[in-house]
C-alpha cells in the first residue's frame, strides 16, 4: 500500500477540492492514461486495488505508471464516540485528485487491452474517468 | 506549397468578445516572429486542426489575414482545455524561410522488435526529439526500425543518424527504446498486501507533536 515514509505532522486539514488539476493532465510516461473528471479523496486502498485490477488484465505484459501518491493523512474518530475531543486519530491515506489529473498511464501493451485494463481500474475509484492517448491536437482520439 | 489557413483581425481583446468567438467556432491566436510586431487574430478551429493533422506539427502554413496580408507561419504552441479537448489559444511563429528553427519531432517506431516476440516489454523512453532544421527540412517524424532488437537491447538518440538538412540536438547518450526483461509477476494475491497497513510513517518531529 502507498504511503509516505516519513511525514512532519500527523495530521492534515482537509483542505478545499476546488478547481482543476494543474499538473500532471497530459500522458508524459506512458502511451495510453485514466483520467480524472471529477474531484475526489483516493485512498491507497483505492490504488491498489486499481493497480491489481489492471496488472492482473495485462499478465504480465506492459508497464503501468501511477501518477498519484497518497501523501495526505485522513484521520476518523471511533464508533460510537461523542463529537468533541480533538481531532480523530489517522486511520489512512489519500491522494487529492482534481479534474483533469491523470491517474494512470500504460505503455508496452496495444490499445485494447489498454482500454479494458484502464477501465478494470476505473471500477475501483470513486472519480469519473475517461480514456486517453499522448497528446495529440485537437484531442479526436481523447474519447472516453 | 503550404496549405493556407484563413485568419481574421482581433483588434478588440476583450474576454466577452473571445468568448463570442470561442462560441462561434474560432480560435483566438497571436502571430508573432523575431524582430516582427506581434498580430492578434483568430481561426476558425476545424480549419486549424485539419490542417495540422493532415501537414503535420512542425508543417509552414500560410496564413491569410482577410486577403491583406500573407504570413509563413508555424504553429509554434497551442492551449487546449484538457477535459474537453478543445483548442483555447495559438501561438503562430513566423518564419523566415532561411533560418534554422528548433522543433520537436514525433518518434515513430517500424516492424515488431524480436524481443517483444520473445516476450520482452517494448519501454519507450524519448517520444518526441529535437530537431535543428530550416522550415523546409524539418522531417515529418523519425522513422527507427526496431525489428532487431532483443531483449536487453536499446537504441540512444547517438544510434540515430541524421537526415540531409536536419540536426538532433537532444543528448546522443539519451536512450529512445528499451526492450525490458520479461516482468516478474508482480500483482499481490489478495490479502497479501495486509500486513504493512497498519504502519505509520515516521513523524519527523515527534517530540515537539507530543509536547501539544
Amino acid at each position: 500500500m502507498l504511503m509516505p515514509k516519513r511525514v512532519k505532522y500527523r495530521r492534515q486539514h482537509r483542505g478545499s477540492l476546488k478547481g482543476r488539476a494543474k499538473g500532471g493532465t497530459q500522458v508524459s510516461h506512458g502511451e495510453f492514461g485514466l483520467q480524472a473528471l471529477e474531484g475526489e479523496w483516493i485512498t491507497s486502498r483505492q490504488i491498489e486495488a486499481a493497480r491489481i485490477a489492471m496488472t492482473r488484465y495485462m499478465k504480465r505484459g506492459g508497464k503501468v505508471w501511477i501518477k498519484i501518491f497518497p501523501d495526505k493523512p485522513k484521520t476518523a474518530k471511533p464508533l460510537e464516540v461523542r463529537m468533541g475531543s480533538g481531532k480523530g486519530s489517522p486511520e489512512g491515506w489519500v491522494a487529492v485528485v482534481k479534474p483533469g489529473k491523470i491517474l494512470f498511464e500504460i505503455a508496452g501493451v496495444n490499445e485494447e487491452v489498454a482500454r479494458e485494463a484502464l477501465r478494470l481500474a476505473s471500477h475501483k475509484l470513486p472519480v469519473k474517468t475517461k480514456f486517453v492517448k499522448r497528446e495529440e491536437i485537437g484531442g479526436d482520439s481523447n474519447e472516453s | 506549397m503550404a496549405a493556407t489557413i484563413q485568419a481574421k483581425d482581433r483588434s478588440d481583446l476583450r474576454r466577452s468578445q473571445t468568448r463570442r468567438l470561442r462560441k462561434d467556432g474560432y480560435i483566438p491566436a497571436v502571430v508573432y516572429g523575431k524582430g516582427k510586431e506581434p498580430v492578434t487574430v483568430a481561426v476558425e478551429g476545424v480549419e486549424l486542426i485539419k490542417n495540422v493533422r493532415d501537414e503535420g506539427r512542425n508543417a509552414v502554413f500560410s496564413l491569410d489575414i482577410e486577403g491583406k496580408n500573407q504570413l509563413n507561419v508555424m504553429l509554434y504552441d497551442y492551449q487546449s482545455d484538457q477535459i474537453k479537448d478543445e483548442l483555447i489559444h495559438a501561438d503562430f511563429y513566423q518564419v523566415d524561410m532561411s533560418t534554422e528553427v528548433d522543433v520537436e519531432v514525433d518518434i515513430n517506431f517500424e516492424g515488431e522488435a524480436q524481443g517483444v516476440k520473445d516476450g520482452g516489454v517494448k519501454q519507450q523512453t524519448l517520444h518526441t526529439i529535437h530537431v535543428r532544421s530550416t522550415p523546409n527540412n524539418i522531417p515529418d517524424e523519425i522513422k527507427i526500425d526496431i525489428s532487431e532488437l532483443t531483449i536487453g537491447d536499446s537504441i540512444t538518440v547517438g544510434d540515430l543518424t541524421s537526415g540531409n538538412g536536419y540536426e538532433f540536438l537532444d543528448e546522443p547518450d539519451t536512450t529512445v527504446i528499451t526492450i525490458l526483461p520479461p516482468q516478474s509477476a508482480d500483482v499481490p494475491e489478495e490479502g497479501e498486501e495486509g500486513g504493512d497497513e497498519e504502519a505509520e510513517p515516521e513523524v519527523i518531529n515527534e517530540k515537539s507533536e507530543d509536547e501539544e
